[in-house]
């Protein structure tokens, strides 16, 4: 059966190229998206991780997507949150983001940020001592090709690039709190503080104790920041099952298009396997076979034109993250597999349910 | 005489019974076969004659369960084959039939070895490779064509690969319908030699429909078919004599 499939397969070479390329199209658009939607999330909560705080306290409709907040809550809400038991250091961060430049930078307290975070260090100068200054991460740095001292544009002012700091704390952009605050026009106003737990106290104790004390405030565990982003991310869900929903139609629609165009053509064909005795589930399996070999090739082919589209973006947009799981490339798999089998079926069956005389009569 | 008698006593392969066709054209009822009534002996070699649109061909595909009859019954070695299932049916045709076509109907994306062994593989429902594809080719003089697409023979090759197809699971009954319809004289002959020497040498039950009075006359009897009805049954006297055919 595999060597008249493939015969099959070799015998119309446009058709079965532009079905594997579609249903390659299908992968790759799905990775892509995912992997960039994805990349975006989960780089965002690994650099929130990389803060080094416990939870994050937040206004009640704040979002835990930083850039969609503002300033709302008042500094002194940090000493408040320094006296609940359990709590070992507090550090508050104003978010802005930069529309401009389509990223995120942080307003943050020097002193107290360095009591919660514990990893950051530079590869080049150190902290800011100035307003006017900032430190930058190593993407950023490389991406746009900075260095210390450099001069950088932000909302329209004039800073100098203090350090470079290695990439994964907070922003890739971060400059003093009041600075920020002034700029935003929200003085003595953050949008959320990193909260960090004594260690000798258990998590969950500290979490209960900040929820009785804060009943009116978004308290998030960092630890569970991903899934809370993706369930509270607007229309994500919306979004990833659109994508999932679009890879499976294309394979759908090309594969039954294929399929149909194939078993008309091949009508005679099926007469032939039927006077030779051929089962109606052959018939069937051959279709399906033929139809899972070019999934099979179209899923080859979408993760390599996967792999070469983001190393494309990425080459271009150095700062732009990435994240394709084995989750997501397993799940672009069976979209194409069951998108096309079940494109497959319908030709299948009508193929196996052709009458053998007329079908050998076909011309 | 006595050859006759050994022909009566071999068991009936083929038995038909107040065999009805019926087509249904729209609202229109066409009859295509009109009782037909036969049987063929083990290791016989029948012809079917007539004026086209008589039914043979209908009457072939009925007995190869292509079909479904209308009414009255066929018994292949014994089994009804118009009552049965169509399942059952698929697997009495891989099991215990061989077609040859006009046509050929070589599947053209497949070497002519590959044609043959295809029709061992769906018998076997699984691949597996015991020579016997090529064997039978050398057999009848293909082996310089094993590789070769049908696209690449000539008809009457073709025709050849095709009978080696029809008969390497080794049926009960080989039907031809017009296997020397599209091919000259001496192409023809040498697939009527095949096919007598396949029923000669290997006691292979043929039945035939054929226009070509050649390959009628290559038969041990003829069955002459006009308006969905059997006219006449002629025995071949020559095959009756017992004489040996060049």
């Amino acid at each position: 059966m595999f060597k008249l499939i493939l015969s099959n397969l070799r015998q119309r070479p446009t058709r079965t190229c532009v079905s594997v390329i579609a249903v390659a199209l299908g992968v790759a658009l799905l990775l892509v998206s995912m992997g960039l939607s994805y990349g975006q999330l989960v780089d965002t909560v690994r650099r929130a991780q990389g803060i080094g705080g416990d939870f994050i306290l937040q206004s009640s409709e704040a979002s835990v997507i930083f850039a969609l907040n503002s300033g709302t809550i008042p500094v002194r809400v940090q000493k408040v949150i320094e006296e609940v038991e359990g709590v070992e250091a507090v550090t508050p961060i104003l978010a802005k983001f930069l529309g401009d430049q389509f990223h995120i930078v942080f307003g943050i307290d020097p002193e107290s940020f360095g009591r919660v975070n514990s990893t950051l260090s530079f590869v080049e100068g150190g902290r800011f001592s100035e307003p006017r200054e900032v430190i930058i991460d190593t993407i950023y740095a490389n991406s746009k090709k900075m260095k210390a001292k450099d001069p950088l544009q932000i909302l329209g002012h004039e800073f100098t690039v203090a350090g470079v700091f290695r990439e994964g704390i907070g922003a890739r952009v971060l400059l003093p709190l009041t600075t920020l605050q002034e700029l935003n026009g929200t003085p003595d106003k953050a949008t959320m503080f990193f909260i960090r737990a004594k260690e000798e106290v258990a998590l969950e104790q500290v979490y209960e104790s900040l929820q009785e004390r804060f009943e009116n405030y978004k308290i998030t565990k960092t630890a569970e920041l991903q899934e809370i982003m993706m369930d509270s991310t607007p229309v994500f869900k919306e979004f990833v099952t659109a994508m999932v929903c679009i890879s499976v139609t294309i394979s759908f629609l090309i594969i039954l298009l294929a399929m149909y165009s194939t078993i008309t053509e091949r009508t005679r064909e099926i007469g032939i396997l039927k006077s030779l005795g051929a089962s109606k589930s052959y018939i069937v399996r051959l279709i399906l076979n033929e139809s899972l070999l070019i999934c099979a090739a179209g899923v080859g082919l979408g993760f390599l034109a996967t792999f070469v589209v983001i190393e494309l973006l990425v080459a271009a947009f150095p700062t732009l993250p990435v994240a394709i799981s084995l989750f997501w490339r397993v799940t672009a798999a069976a979209m194409a597999v069951i998108g096309g089998t079940l494109g497959a079926l319908y030709p299948a069956l009508k193929a196996a349910g052709m009458d053998p005389v007329k079908a050998l009569g076909y011309e | 005489m006595s050859e006759m008698i050994g022909i009566t006593r071999r068991k009936d392969v083929v038995v038909v019974e107040d065999l009805q066709m019926v087509y249904r054209v729209g609202k229109m009822e066409v009859p295509a076969l009109r009782g037909v009534d036969f049987s063929v002996k083990e290791g016989e070699f029948v012809a079917v004659i007539g004026p086209s649109g008589c039914g043979k061909s209908t009457l072939l595909h009925l007995i190869g369960g292509l079909l479904k009859p209308t009414s009255g019954r066929i018994l292949i070695e014994g089994v009804s084959i118009s009552s049965v299932s169509d399942v059952a049916r698929t697997e009495i045709r891989r099991q215990r039939m061989g077609f040859v076509f006009q046509s050929y109907n070589l599947l053209n994306t497949l070497t002519a070895k590959e044609n043959i062994a295809l029709a061992k593989r769906i018998q076997g429902n699984g691949y597996y490779e015991d020579g016997s594809a090529q064997k039978i080719l050398r057999m009848l003089g293909l082996e310089n064509k094993m590789e070769h697409k049908p696209w690449e023979l000539s008809g009457g090759e073709q025709q050849r690969v095709a009978i080696a197809r029809a008969v390497i699971n080794r049926p009960a009954i080989l039907l031809a319908d017009e296997p020397t319809g599209s091919l000259d004289s001496e192409n023809s002959r040498m697939v009527l030699n095949m096919l007598r020497e396949l029923n000669s040498d290997y006691g292979q039950t043929i039945i035939i429909i054929t226009h070509d009075p050649e390959a009628a006359a290559t038969a041990d009897r003829l069955i002459e078919m006009r308006d969905g009805k059997i006219l006449n049954r002629v025995q071949n006297m020559f095959y009756a004599m017992g004489e040996k055919r060049s």
